[in-house]
């Protein structure tokens, strides 16, 4: 007997090339035993006879049926036959049971199909040599399989071969003539994406799949995803850039540079052109599904844009120079040396990138701290999760969420705070989506009614319409409803927590003053709202919280992570599987950015300078003295720019100039600096200001590893060679050697294994090992060498877990009368961060410029029409967008976007800072808003800049030899 | 007359230890905040917010000022010891 199904091996053995029909039941199931065309395999109860085949390596044909949708049986291809069934059943939606015999291929079946495919064929264009997925077409496979010879019923009968094509969207296009109506692409929008945004319009012969009600895709709720195009086994859903360049013929299996799902992406090539991302089956981020940003704007990396040649100049007011890598390289390191002779050791800096790689990051921080022989690193995480890092580490012992994406699969009440998944994490966001359809309760607190509450669910949805900086009232309100209605885990609080802290922790929680009726005031939330959260958060099966930067971006962000916590600990939701706290983070690689010590006060694996043992390896590693004492954080190293004190700035890979805070004082300071270095792949705004221009690497053109929010390891891959001709880390190692501290790593997996060597969560990371498992979760040691999905099972890192005080403090942005609405920042799906990448791509089609959403009544009360220029002035500047009235808004607050630089939203953010990591308080800036007929004084100033520096860089190219 | 900088220094200071001195003594809270100066803030910022003790008087908060008193000493005492 051959045994082909091994459970302990399914893990390893699925090939996530083949498509085995339909999905796999959860785990755990009982084992089934059947036969198949004579052959004995045992699989999990549940299984469809059609994967049960695929998986022992009989193939029935189909078209309908496809591994990452449920069955629906409409095609009637895999039709099979079962001893002792009657007639035919498609094997897609018949189970498998216990010593059934089934046979696969015998002339009846044969018949049958080869009759299904005659009909299919009969309706179908008759141009696989000029169709763009020719050799990549099921349809065509499946006549093939089925040995289809003749079509008797002719092509002259009615038809849709004349039916028209839809090329509104600019990445696919729709041809309708294609169309098997298989209902694959509209299943795919409905269970993989959950945006329901296609349907099957009409009935018999004039059946056809319609985005909306019959709107052309970009008219209707498609948010491009691509999960449709991924899912049509024809031509009818087709990438563009396969229609203009063939089909691939080679794949690499990599991770997007997007968001901090960190999913896991087949870069399909010829030769040295991209020509498609496919979402890979095998990623455990995203399990073949992908968003607009990851699927199809990639076209930035060969943007003309991209810098190719290193560039210097003395003054920002003079032209670039083009010049070899070494001058570049000679040059910053110079000028470095030389502002250290003069202004001292610690009167320069870097910033590292949470864009690049762990492996770059690693050794930029490594620069810094051994070559400049300082401690002023810092990463954009300070922006957005330092907070995260705080206070996770605070009330839990490690800096970073403590589940795995999948864990929401089994979370039964789910609270969502100032995060936004469907446009910031879609991937994640569809995954919760799902669930929420499978009938997990949902509670989102956050300012605006965000699109995850529209979604299809079955369980209840409660929103919770805070006002902007009460989130730590908020939080507190419902600790105190956990505590004073019993709803707490009394058991694993005694077992698993601190006893003093938690019992200082109940007395301030229990205080009447954090009641939901006393706070209600404070956050505008009904009382019996709140109370209504907590009951269904605590008593609910699985509480899981999952939080964005409208928690942490506040000048309590850090007490509200420890809020969190709190919260997470009192009701025992922590330690397994569909519970826990998860920070949804904002770019690909900001977990790994600070795992690598990016923090002036932490060495790689979050451990601190001042500690003698840790700072005693590096040094023993690194072959020099480390500084034991902190350097300064991004915000502070302005402060000294300013002053005078701080000279030399060294940026790898963000754009400090439009993502930082009360942009007016970070211009001030970047134009102090005697040199700053940029390395980006673009001039985006930072580097107008720079010095040395450094051209980066795409996240195609490299090496390396990234950590996504889950604290997942993934592998990137080199598809492509870099423009420039060098990776980032090659140049961070050039730069650092011309400093005269020595560095020589030939690849990036000699920079893990000295990663590995020195951080305790990383040792028992390998590329070996990555390439061997595909990912990997810190911590990965000798204790958990296939790392940890779920954190605190056991224990905490620091033992007990630790309650929190979380006093809450008014922010000092308040409305009055000079400024009396709040403004909230945020993100939307199609745009990324900055933009520079996004705004590079036809991404740009779905917003090309950030607007004001404000409230009708807000609207009204100032006359404001849909359209009208908004001149928003803060106590920071003054800025000019577009109005969009919203009823998503609350009345007193409006929001806006930053993904344009000339939207100068940060003109007009201030720089007020969280209490204990100084990250920016994006999310509250009070502000009254007029309209106004012109850009703002700033808006001119940025304008008549940009062109300068445009100038000087066209200049450049003209004088190149 | 405080420089921009010492302002913003203070102005930090104060907001650290009104966020760690609810619901807790004055001296916990004050060794609270004096902690965390001393493991997150840059070597030049604590040396600017300690010599405002000498010329500053009633910008740091009560809490603040013991708190940065403490720090003093702790840093002397290291450089001592």
């Amino acid at each position: 007997m051959i045994e082909h199904y091994d459970p302990r091996r399914q893990a390893n053995s699925v090939d996530f090339s083949k498509d085995y029909g339909t999905p796999s039941p959860y785990p755990g199931a009982a084992t089934v035993n059947l036969e198949i065309d004579g052959v004995s395999i045992s699989v999990p109860e549940g299984t469809s006879v059609l994967r049960a085949a695929a998986l022992a390596d009989i193939n029935i044909p189909k078209l309908c049926a496809t591994d990452s949708l449920e069955p629906f049986g409409s095609c009637r291809l895999c039709a099979v036959q079962v001893e002792g069934r009657r007639g035919f059943p498609a094997s897609c939606t018949t189970p498998v049971v216990e010593g059934m015999k089934v046979t696969t291929q015998n002339e009846r079946l044969a018949k049958l199909r080869r009759n299904v495919m005659e009909l299919y064929i009969s309706d179908h264009p008759l141009d696989c040599l000029t169709c763009p997925a020719n050799g990549d077409c099921e349809l065509q496979d499946m006549a093939g399989s089925v040995g289809l010879r003749e079509v008797r019923y002719g092509f002259e009968g009615e038809n849709h071969l004349q039916a028209s094509k839809d090329e509104s969207n600019p990445y696919f296009s729709f041809d309708s003539s294609k169309c098997i109506l298989c209902s694959r692409c509209v299943r795919a929008c409905d269970e993989v994406q959950g945006t329901f945004a296609l349907t099957i319009d009409g009935r018999g012969f004039d059946s056809k799949v319609s985005a909306g009600q019959n709107d052309a895709f970009m008219d209707s709720d498609c948010v491009s995803c691509g999960a449709c195009v991924q899912a049509c086994p024809t031509a009818t859903l087709m990438e563009k850039s396969v229609i203009d360049h063939g089909v691939p013929d080679r794949s690499v299996v990599t991770t997007c540079a997007y968001c901090g799902v960190g999913c896991s992406f087949e870069a399909q090539m010829k030769g040295d052109q991209l020509v498609r991302m496919v979402p890979y089956k095998g990623g455990d981020a995203n399990h073949g599904h992908s968003c607009v940003k990851g699927r199809f704007a990639f076209g930035y990396a060969t943007h003309p844009d991209r810098l190719t040649t290193p560039m210097i100049r003395d003054s920002i007011d003079q032209p670039w120079r083009e010049v070899s890598w070494e001058e570049a390289i000679t040059f910053a390191a110079n000028r470095l040396k030389a502002i250290q002779a003069e202004h001292g050791r610690e009167s320069i800096g870097g910033i590292t990138s949470s864009r690049c790689t762990n492996e770059e990051t690693y050794l930029v921080q490594k620069l810094i701290r051994a070559a400049f022989g300082n401690n002023n690193t810092d990463t954009c995480a300070r922006v957005c999760h330092s907070p995260t890092g705080y206070g996770l580490k605070t009330t839990l012992g490690e800096s970073a969420g403590t589940q795995t994406f999948d864990s929401v699969m089994k979370a039964d009440a789910i609270i969502v705070i100032g995060a936004n998944p469907t446009d910031a994490h879609p991937v994640f966001g569809s995954m919760m989506r799902k669930r929420l359809r499978q009938g997990a309760k949902l509670i989102v607190a956050d300012p605006r009614r965000i699109d995850l509450l529209k979604t299809p669910h079955l369980g209840e949805a409660q929103h919770l319409p805070l006002r902007p900086g009460t989130n730590v009232a908020l939080v507190n309100a419902l600790g105190h409803v956990v505590v004073t209605e019993g709803l707490e885990d009394k058991a694993f609080v005694a077992r698993r927590c601190d006893t003093d802290a938690y019992h200082r922790w109940r007395e301030f929680i229990a205080e009447p003053r954090h009641s939901p009726e006393a706070s209600e005031a404070i956050t505008g939330v009904p009382a019996e709202a709140v109370r209504q959260a907590a009951r269904t958060y605590a008593t609910t099966g699985n509480g899981a919280i999952y939080y964005g930067l409208g928690v942490t971006e506040h000048s309590q962000g850090s007490t509200m992570v420890m809020g969190i916590a709190n919260l997470a600990l009192a009701t025992g939701n922590i330690g397994r599987e569909g519970v826990g706290v998860n920070p949804l983070r904002g770019q690909n690689n900001v977990q790994g950015s600070c795992d690598m010590g990016s923090f002036p006060h932490e060495l790689p694996g979050y451990q601190h300078v001042a500690d003698p043992i840790a700072r005693g390896r590096f040094e023993s590693v690194w072959g020099v003295e480390l500084d034991d004492e902190p350097g300064l954080r991004i915000p502070n190293m302005f402060d000294a720019a300013i002053e005078g004190t701080f000279k030399a700035l060294y940026v790898q890979g963000e754009d400090i100039a439009q993502s930082d805070p009360n942009t007016q004082h970070v211009e001030a300071a970047l134009t102090s600096l005697d040199c700053l270095i940029v390395q980006d792949i673009f001039l985006n705004e930072t580097a107008k200001f720079a010095h040395v221009l450094l051209p980066g690497s795409s996240f195609l053109e490299k090496n390396g590893t990234f950590t996504n929010a889950e604290r997942r390891i993934n592998r990137v891959r080199k598809v492509t060679p870099p423009v420039a001709g060098k990776e980032d880390w090659e140049v961070t190692q050039d730069l650092a050697n011309a400093l005269g501290y020595p560095m020589h790593y030939t690849h990036p997996s000699e920079i893990m294994d000295e990663i590995a060597q020195l951080t305790p969560s990383f040792a028992g990371v390998s590329y070996a090992k990555l390439e061997e498992r595909g990912s990997l979760q810190w911590p990965c040691n000798a204790e958990y060498p296939l790392g940890m999905p779920t954190m605190h099972e056991v224990e905490f890192p620091i033992g007990l877990g630790r309650f929190a005080i979380t006093e809450y403090v008014a922010t000092e942005e308040r409305a009055n009368r000079r400024f009396p609405l709040l403004l909230t920042t945020g993100r939307i799906l199609s745009q990324y961060n900055v933009g520079a990448q996004t705004r590079r791509t036809d991404n740009q089609r779905w917003h090309d410029e950030d607007v004001l959403e404000l409230h009708p009544s807000d609207a009204e009360l100032r006359g404001v029409r849909d359209g009208d220029w908004l001149g928003i002035t803060s106590r920071s500047g003054q800025t000019v967008l577009r109005a969009r009235l919203s009823e998503r808004m609350q009345p007193g607050v409006v929001y806006t976007t930053f993904h344009h630089p000339g939207s100068g939203a940060n003109v007009i953010t201030t720089d007020n800072s969280d209490w204990a990591t100084n990250c920016p308080e994006y999310k509250v800036t009070a502000v009254q808003v007029e309209k106004v007929s012109q850009p703002s004084a700033w808006q001119q100033r940025f304008s008549t800049f940009d062109l300068i520096q445009r100038d000087h860089l066209a200049n450049a190219h003209q004088e190149a030899p | 007359m405080a420089s921009h900088q010492e302002t913003h220094l203070i102005h930090m200071t104060n907001q650290i230890a009104a966020n760690l001195g609810g619901g807790r003594d004055e001296e916990t809270a004050a060794a609270a905040t004096c902690r965390h100066l001393e493991t997150f803030w840059a070597r030049s910022m604590k040396h600017r917010l300690i010599a405002t003790l000498e010329h500053e008087d009633g910008e740091l908060s009560p809490l603040a000022r013991r708190a940065v008193t403490l720090l003093a000493e702790r840093l002397a005492k290291r450089h001592a010891g």
